[in-house]
């Protein structure tokens, strides 16, 4: 092989190749949302924007819509925290219960519904609801809701009535959820206040109740064939049959039901918790008119939310939705009125103690 | 001399330019660059240190800066820092893993599999990287380790979901045993500690591969021709030549093995099972939980960072010796 002679050719194209190969993640990189006039950054997750709405509203307006996708409302506030004044997107997807931190870190616009020429096109139901005001302004548009079910194969599981199924010894190693999530019913399977809305100011009370649950995850691992973290994921497991039942989001659940699969999803008799996804716009967002256009846009048509229900499988805050799914599809997201009644939306109160005591609670289960 | 006093001459007074006819004459001529880069690039050391230039400044912001960004973040009491707030810096981060110990399991449960993933990968890797080197026809090697490399094209999220694919309950080789009569009912593959190892292990067994082979390839042939016609068995001749001499290969495969698998963060959730939660995760955990964490998370990592190079140390000073080389 014949030498390299560093002359002073070679020196130089050398050097402009590796200053240009060093350049390229910059040519590359996800342009800060102060960088642009017409488009638009939205951080949410898989499935809750209909790929033919993205598609026509580009169209229709001319805004380049970037999509990021996010699988976790953490890694979303951590993300805009760590961007602070300088945001890369513009909008994100805040559960209804994960307000207060966002808002309390100055990190989201409060919205305006002069704005929203369609906004009464949202389910009346949705337009004033107490949590979705925080210091009486209204922070973003519901667009999805869903709960935390019992999901079952019903080819090997029979209509169970309680959490109890979670923990039957037939079942062992055929049952999966989300540590974190699966926490919080735990707590209120063993009649402990799972959302820690009682326990403001009562420290001790909480750690009590958390540990108690955590040591009753533990007791009950060989239960459990896998921790899963996206809603894909479960999915995917009841598809290859290597579970029959599962703590599930009602999103996941719903779509697999809705596509034939041997799937039942329902409320336990101790009850579940129910959420309200939304669409935000973040404090200091440039295209902040082209977020206004999208959430307009999003509420013209009971097509688009009947599109966002189809994909994601949660049920949409959009007025007239039901009458365009099929059977099937109004099937996968309904439940008995006793049912519905035993779901208690997330509450924002005392967030910053629950956060800190079920994530560490849920670092101990995997852990052991 | 004379002749490049007179060419400055004609060239400052708007004269032919010598050698270059195009714009870049222009530049390389002006006075600019004949003090700034010409100058730099007209000695041999000066050509050595600009072009060690670009690898270091790689090395300083793609490898050091990261590690040094985590480092800090280890130390601040909050992170992401918001507006207003000033940064204060304390030790608690690292503290909370020596006092609590129900995070040293996850460690200690990295370190064993990683060791362990390693000897397998080692045992299972070293005969194919010997025949490969040895045994197939010297025209017919490149063709051979090729082939060898097609599945690694694919990215690690592909091969790992593939794994997936062949294990599930619905999978292809419960599929298998079904339909030959082997079982009745599927055999629970997926979810555990063997999907977990053989999915670790078809991962990343190319990097113990090729400082295999590359070693394996170096030994003389004619060395192990002279044992066997002194009457070295196979296995003699393997203990007493080839293993010491591919020594160099076995610590680097196995070091660069190792260090990927302890710090290997998708394959461990998407194959492992609810008791192969592994230090990664962990560590992930801080970083995406609903409460922010990053510090603690940074602390951590660092204390993983430090543990895996002290390890894959040891080991290279122990088994490859003071003059042991990477490659």
């Amino acid at each position: 092989m014949r030498d390299l002679t560093a002359n002073r050719r070679t020196a130089l194209r050398l050097l402009g190749g590796a200053a240009g190969a060093l350049a390229a993640p910059y040519n590359i990189r996800p342009r800060p949302a102060w960088a642009q006039s017409n488009t638009l950054n939205i951080t949410t997750y898989d499935k809750f924007l209909p790929a033919e709405f993205l598609d026509k509203f580009q169209k229709d307006t001319g805004i380049q819509v970037n999509i990021r996708l996010t699988d976790d409302q953490g890694k979303q506030y951590n993300l805009l925290a760590a961007e602070g004044a300088n945001p890369s997107t513009d909008m994100v997807t805040v559960a209804g219960h994960r307000y207060t931190q966002f808002i309390s870190s100055d990190l989201l616009a409060p919205l305006d519904t002069d704005k929203i020429k369609n906004w009464k096109n949202l389910n009346p139901a949705y337009q004033n609801a107490p949590w979705t005001r925080v210091n009486d302004k209204l922070w973003g548009l519901p667009i999805l809701a869903g709960y935390e079910g019992l999901a079952i194969n019903t080819s090997y599981v029979k209509d169970p009535q309680s959490w109890d199924v979670m923990f039957d010894p037939q079942y062992k190693g055929m049952t999966s959820y989300i540590v974190s999530d699966f926490m919080t019913i735990a707590m209120k399977y063993l009649g402990y206040d799972g959302d820690f809305v009682t326990y403001v100011d009562k420290r001790e009370e909480a750690q009590k109740a958390t540990n108690a649950a955590r040591d009753f995850l533990i007791k009950h691992k060989d239960m459990v064939r896998k921790y899963y973290d996206a809603g894909s994921e479960v999915q995917q497991m009841f598809l290859n049959e290597d579970i029959y039942l599962a703590h599930s989001w009602s999103g996941p659940a719903a779509k697999l039901i809705a596509e034939g699969h041997p799937i039942r999803l329902s409320v336990p008799k101790e009850g579940t918790f129910g959420f309200c996804y939304t669409l935000n716009i973040v404090n200091h967002a440039p295209n902040a008119e082209n977020a206004y256009k999208l959430l307009d846009a999003i509420l013209a048509s009971p097509e688009v939310g009947a599109s966002m229900t189809r994909q994601s499988g949660f049920a949409s805050t959009i007025s007239g939705v039901p009458e365009l799914l099929t059977d099937l599809e109004r099937a996968a997201n309904s439940l008995p009125q006793e049912q519905v009644e035993r779901i208690v939306f997330f509450s924002s109160v005392n967030r910053d103690m629950k956060n800190e005591m079920i994530d560490k609670a849920t670092a101990e289960v995997k852990a052991a | 001399m004379a002749s490049i006093e007179a060419a400055q001459a004609e060239l400052e007074n708007g004269g032919p330019m010598p050698r270059y006819s195009t714009n870049i004459s222009r530049i390389v001529n002006s006075r600019l660059y004949q003090l700034t880069l010409g100058a730099a690039v007209a000695s041999r050391a000066g050509r050595l240190a600009l072009l060690a230039a670009v690898p270091l400044l790689w090395l300083a912001f793609l490898h050091i800066g990261p590690i040094y960004q985590m480092a800090k973040i280890s130390f601040l009491t909050s992170y992401p820092l918001q507006h207003g707030r000033p940064a204060s810096y304390t030790l608690a981060n690292y503290a909370i893993f020596f006092s609590e110990s129900i995070y040293f399991m996850p460690l200690i449960r990295s370190f064993v599999f990683s060791l362990a993933s390693t000897a397998i990968t080692l045992i299972v890797v070293f005969p194919v990287a010997y025949y490969v080197a040895k045994i197939v026809r010297p025209d017919w090697r490149s063709k051979a380790l090729l082939l060898l490399l097609v599945p690694f094209w694919a990215g690690e999220l592909i091969r790992t979901f593939s794994v997936i694919m062949l294990l599930a309950n619905r999978g292809a080789l419960n599929f298998l045993l079904r339909d030959i009569g082997l079982i009745d009912r599927p055999i629970p593959m997926l979810y555990t500690s063997f999907s977990l190892g053989f999915g670790l292990i078809y991962l990343i067994c190319l990097y113990m591969l090729l400082p295999l082979y590359s070693a394996i390839d170096k030994i003389p042939k004619h060395l192990l021709d002279a044992a066997a016609d002194l009457g070295a068995g196979p296995f003699t001749r393997f203990r007493r030549i080839v293993l010491p001499l591919s020594r160099d290969g076995i610590v680097s495969g196995c070091s660069l093995v190792f260090l990927t698998c302890i710090g290997v963060f998708a394959t461990p959730m998407l194959l492992g099972g609810p008791t192969n939660v592994m230090f990664p995760e962990t560590i992930s955990g801080f970083f995406h939980g609903a409460s922010d964490k990053w510090p603690v998370g940074a602390a951590f990592a660092l204390i993983m960072l430090v543990s895996a190079l002290t390890t894959a140390g040891i080991f290279m000073r122990l088994v490859g010796g003071k003059a042991t080389k990477l490659m």
